[in-house]
């Protein structure tokens, strides 16, 4: 039971992990981050790379809508940005991965730059409808120009790191987490800083908070930018794990499928992000092993897709409608009944 | 510049945004009444055209009576939504609501897929096949008697608005929550009339688009369109979902005419984001104005 | 403390029993012996329709040749994935295929998937490819060693139809209407240089987007052209009856046609009225064709008595022609990869089907191109042969 957290420096307090069971859960986490490639098989770590992929994003969406109170349908547009950007890069300029990645996230951030200027005129639901709008933009763009390969789309080969092929899940994980680590981590301090605050400031009432000195227009356009940044850099990476890129890779669904992402995890909080993302990627997968026990053959299969969309929705209205804060609301509750065990409450 | 087949084309562009007109309607109903945005609507309208195609093809029952059925069975099944989704979100802020109505989308579209199969059906004929002449101008009858009957229909709701009961307490309700309780209307029955109310229109608007297109489990795409017709008419203004549906049918048939094919949802879309900078509220709808 | 050691100690053991859970799929997939079908199939959104026939066509021939015995003694396992009809999903699956099983053989669901796909079976070169595309660049075996086509391509379909037309009616107006799709767009470009070549002129090419509800715009567009006729490609149902009866409601006098996809007797029933004189190339028998003596169509007509459509024949045969290769490649005693199967496949000379196509097929390239111009009769509900069989070189 934690009886009582005391802090004795400034710095103590505002720390982002601070009781030593936390410390070596986290260590626990990391060793089996590390453990993980070595002893799972080749179908386990494509999961595990696709949940990088997909926590990367949901992080930046959870900046913007969670934290900032931007509803963006445009996230995955901002990846598709992302994505092209390293695609074209490796293909035809061949400069070195890591550039391609960042020069990935700089051309999203300006997209997602130019997506928010409207944000000064409209608000809310309006804003998300923009975003949308945005989304078939931009697909249309993909789907129309030669630069961008057209309707055949692009197909890149792997990024190389020290000469080294970067073709296997195995070898991608190495770069994948370590990346998505970082953003994570990122996100995460942005949130002790007066720009994280302004953010959350923003949110809760904005009107309030220009009252209060902060200049609504820039931070929500850095919001914006920020977050697309993040998807750009997850579509450089998504670019580079499935070495296709297509108009139709980045649907509206994709940008659907973070939102409801970031609300079954809680909006928010990072862990609501990470949990979220996890849950969301691993759900149909965890259908498709139920579908397999299931007696049936191959007719089952064709109820697969359906059964998959229909508990896709069931999730996001049962989460919204029984547990508003998500899955991290879960979490907090697990853990105060650890925290206070053995008392009630 | 070939006059004749500009106005051939206008007047499908216009008649053909009928049909966008009539789906607004619906939208506009759980709207000026809920203030929700219902995302799904063009997945309810696939749903009355599923249900009309079962009625009139598997079960051969004659026409009338199918319809009957799919515009009875959507009603319910608005009131079934209203009653399980949005009842217990409200006070939630609206993004809560919005994001309830895609995962209506995406459950509603998985349930058709199984019930019915994704292959894509054509519903059994039923409207004339002689087509209609302006002048020189053809208009497909499909089309046009389509749009002539949205425009019956928005009539006869602008009429209800008017002079029913139902619709002044409707109008109340949107207007002013509070008050309306306070004069005795019953707030709850209300906003189960106007999801029952929208989930017949679409019902109906479902079985004209898919009398003309044919019904698959990705019809629900036509919500999209809608989308930007409520945004160019106002959210909440029922007078605005026509005009704002014959505006965006009419850019449509240009669009496709005379850029191609491709460009028809871009052109709609460029529309949306210049309605959305320049009048945001859309040509008739309330502006909000937001108090501290 | 000692409750909080022991809990945790519990839990850390939990987590490394989870690990090894999680290991456990990769000693399952140790059978060597099995070749691995796998298949890209899109078993729900546009294609649904095809895809569960490719699906039961596939399955049915691999029940067949392991019923049989297998190859040479080897099971052939079919591992399909739903992809409906979309190139990243189709892409996911054939990474999570490959990454359960050691594939050889492969069914692509799209004209997109086999040509993203390409340059990765290029690198691995372990997998020889067909699927549900018959596309004209695909059409190259220079470009895509790996696959072939388990038919004509699009733009020999469309040579096949132009002849035909050229036949009928010389210097005739010929109108493409497409879709907005891989698919769609394949043969249109060399299509048009086909026609000019035999004489014939293209007034119009109509690209209607993907999911379009009303096309009433294209019909105008159409009808101002005033065609003598109008090929339809890219689709396999909508929105081909509104475009034929609208067209007629306007007093067009065109003569309708399509190719491969559309040509299923079921789809092209549900045209009602519009449909009757319907034409386009199949390069299969239907399922209730018993004109000429065909045992494999009895084969199929005995597993299945009611009707098949033309896409269950055409992952029927591409799973035929998968097993004639790896059958002659472990014939050969040579070892089951890309190039060997390709070069096993090109071995197949004067091969006759069974009587799925009317004529022993030679697999010189990447395409069998052979095919027969039908006719939909309406009274009848059946398609019936409108041309011989013709053979393009």
């Amino acid at each position: 039971m934690r009886i009582g957290t005391l802090k004795e420096s400034y710095t103590a307090d505002a720390a982002l992990f601070d009781s030593t069971t936390q410390k070596t859960w986290l260590c626990a986490g990391a060793a089996l981050l590390v453990l993980l490639p070595f002893v799972a098989s080749d179908y386990w770590l494509y999961l595990a790379c696709l949940v990088a992929i997909n926590v990367a994003s949901a992080t930046g969406l959870n900046i913007l809508t969670g934290y900032t109170g931007l509803v963006s349908l445009g996230q995955a547009a901002f990846m598709g940005l992302g994505a092209y950007t390293v695609a074209i890069l490796q293909m035809r300029v061949g400069t070195p991965f890591l550039v391609n990645i960042f020069a990935g996230g700089a051309v999203a951030m300006l997209g997602g730059v130019i997506v928010g200027i409207p944000s000064l005129r409209v608000k809310g639901l309006y804003l998300a409808i923009a975003t949308i709008a945005a989304s078939f933009i931009t697909h249309f763009l993909f789907a129309n120009s030669k630069f961008t390969g057209g309707t055949t789309g692009l197909s890149l080969p792997p990024a190389t790191l020290f000469g080294l092929p970067l073709d296997t899940s195995f070898r991608l994980y190495w770069v994948i987490v370590p990346i998505m680590l970082l953003m994570v981590l990122g996100a995460a301090n942005l949130f002790r800083t007066r720009v994280g605050r302004a953010f959350i400031a923003i949110r809760d009432r904005d009107i309030s908070a220009e009252v209060l000195g902060i200049p609504l227009l820039r931070y929500k356009l850095l919001s914006f930018g920020l977050s697309s940044f993040y998807a750009g850099v997850a579509g450089g990476l998504w670019a580079y794990f499935f070495r296709v890129v297509t108009p139709e890779s980045f649907p509206l669904l994709m940008s659907i499928f973070f939102l409801a992402a970031i609300i079954v995890g809680g909006m928010g909080s990072i862990l609501g992000g990470i949990l979220g993302a996890v849950f969301m990627t691993l759900v149909p997968e965890l259908l498709k092993l139920v579908f397999d026990i299931l007696p049936g053959g191959t007719e089952m299969t064709v109820l697969l897709s359906p059964v998959r969309m229909v508990v896709f929705g069931m999730l996001i209205v049962g989460f919204l409608v029984f547990e508003p804060h998500g899955l991290a609301e879960v979490w907090r509750r697990v853990r105060r009944f650890f925290h206070l065990w053995p008392f009630r409450n | 510049m070939d006059w004749a087949y500009l106005f051939e084309i206008s007047l499908t562009g216009v008649a053909g945004g009928g049909l966008y007109a009539l789906a607004a309607l619906a939208f506009v109903l759980v709207y000026k009444a809920t203030r929700v945005v219902n995302i799904a609507i063009g997945e309810m309208l696939m749903i009355g055209a599923y249900i009309f195609f079962s009625f009139a093809a598997t079960f051969a029952l004659p026409i009338w009576l199918a319809a009957l059925a799919a515009v009875l069975g959507t009603g319910a099944l608005g009131a079934v939504i209203e009653r399980t989704m949005i009842r217990p979100l409200l006070g939630q802020p609206p993004i809560s609501v919005f994001m309830v109505t895609v995962g209506l989308a995406s459950i509603l579209i998985g349930l058709v897929e199984i019930i019915w199969t994704a292959d894509q059906r054509r519903l059994p004929e039923f409207l004339p096949n002689t087509p209609v002449m302006i002048g020189d101008a053809f208009l497909a009858p499909k089309v046009a008697y389509g749009s002539l009957l949205a425009l019956a229909l928005i009539a006869l709701v602008l009429l209800l608005f008017r002079f029913w009961r139902g619709g002044v307490a409707l109008r109340a309700t949107a207007s002013d929550q509070g008050a309306a309780y306070m004069m005795g209307i019953n707030v709850p029955r209300v906003f189960s009339l106007a999801w029952v109310a929208s989930g017949m229109i679409a019902a109906v608007a479902g079985i004209v688009v898919g009398a003309i297109g044919g019904i698959s489990s990705s019809m629900g795409v036509f919500g999209l369109s809608v989308l930007v017709v409520v945004i160019v008419g106002g959210l909440d203004s029922v007078l605005g979902a026509l005009v704002g549906g014959l505006f965006i049918g009419l850019i449509e048939a240009l669009a496709g005419a005379f850029l191609g094919a491709e460009y028809k949802l871009l052109a709609t879309f460029v529309m949306l984001v210049v309605v959305l900078m320049i009048r945001p509220y859309g040509l008739s709808g309330t502006h909000e104005i937001e108090r501290l | 403390m000692k409750n909080a050691d022991s809990l945790s100690l519990r839990r850390r053991s939990i987590v490394l029993a989870a690990g090894a859970a999680l290991a456990s799929p990769a000693l399952v997939h140790a059978q060597a012996e099995d070749i691995v079908l796998g298949g890209s199939i899109p078993m729900t959104g546009v294609f649904a329709f095809a895809g569960i026939g490719i699906n039961a066509g596939i399955a049915d021939y691999v029940k067949i040749v392991n019923d049989g015995g297998g190859i040479k003694g080897r099971k052939l396992r079919y591992v399909p994935e739903d992809t409906g009809y979309k190139v990243d999903v189709s892409v996911a699956a054939f990474k999570k295929i490959t990454s359960q099983n050691k594939v050889n053989l492969y069914y692509g669901d799209s004209t997109g998937f086999s040509k993203t796909i390409n340059p990765e079976l290029d690198r691995s070169g372990q997998i020889l490819m067909a699927g549900a595309s018959f596309a004209t660049e695909l059409n190259d075996p220079k470009k895509y060693p790996n696959q072939f086509l388990v038919g004509p391509d699009y733009t020999e379909m469309f040579g096949i139809l132009l002849k035909h037309i050229a036949k009928e009616k010389p210097g005739a107006k010929v109108a493409f209407v497409y879709s907005d799709s891989e698919f769609g767009r394949d043969p249109i470009e060399e299509s048009e240089a086909v026609a000019k070549k035999l004489g014939l002129s293209v007034p119009i090419k109509i690209m209607t987007p993907a999911g379009s509800v009303d096309v009433s715009t294209e019909v105008i567009k159409l009808r101002r052209a005033a065609p003598d006729y109008t090929i339809f490609h890219g689709y396999v149902l909508a929105p081909i009856p509104e475009f034929i009866q609208q067209g007629k409601q306007q007093g067009m006098t065109s003569k309708w046609m399509g190719t491969f996809w559309t040509m299923d007797s079921s789809t092209v029933m549900k045209m009602g009225d519009a449909g009757d004189g319907f034409m386009g190339v199949m390069p299969y028998r239907y399922h209730y064709d018993t004109a000429a003596k065909s045992p494999m169509m009895d084969k199929i007509r005995a597993l299945r008595p009611e009707y098949q459509s033309t896409a269950y024949m055409q992952g029927f045969l591409t799973a035929m022609l998968f097993t004639e290769a790896a059958r002659r490649t472990l014939d050969a005693g040579k070892p089951l990869d890309g190039k060997n199967l390709k070069a096993a496949l090109n071995s197949i000379k004067d091969y006759d089907t069974g009587g799925l196509i009317g004529v022993p097929i030679t697999i010189k390239g990447n395409s069998i191109p052979v095919g027969r111009v039908y006719k939909a009769d309406m009274k009848a509900q059946k398609m019936v042969a409108a041309s011989d069989w013709i053979a393009l070189d």
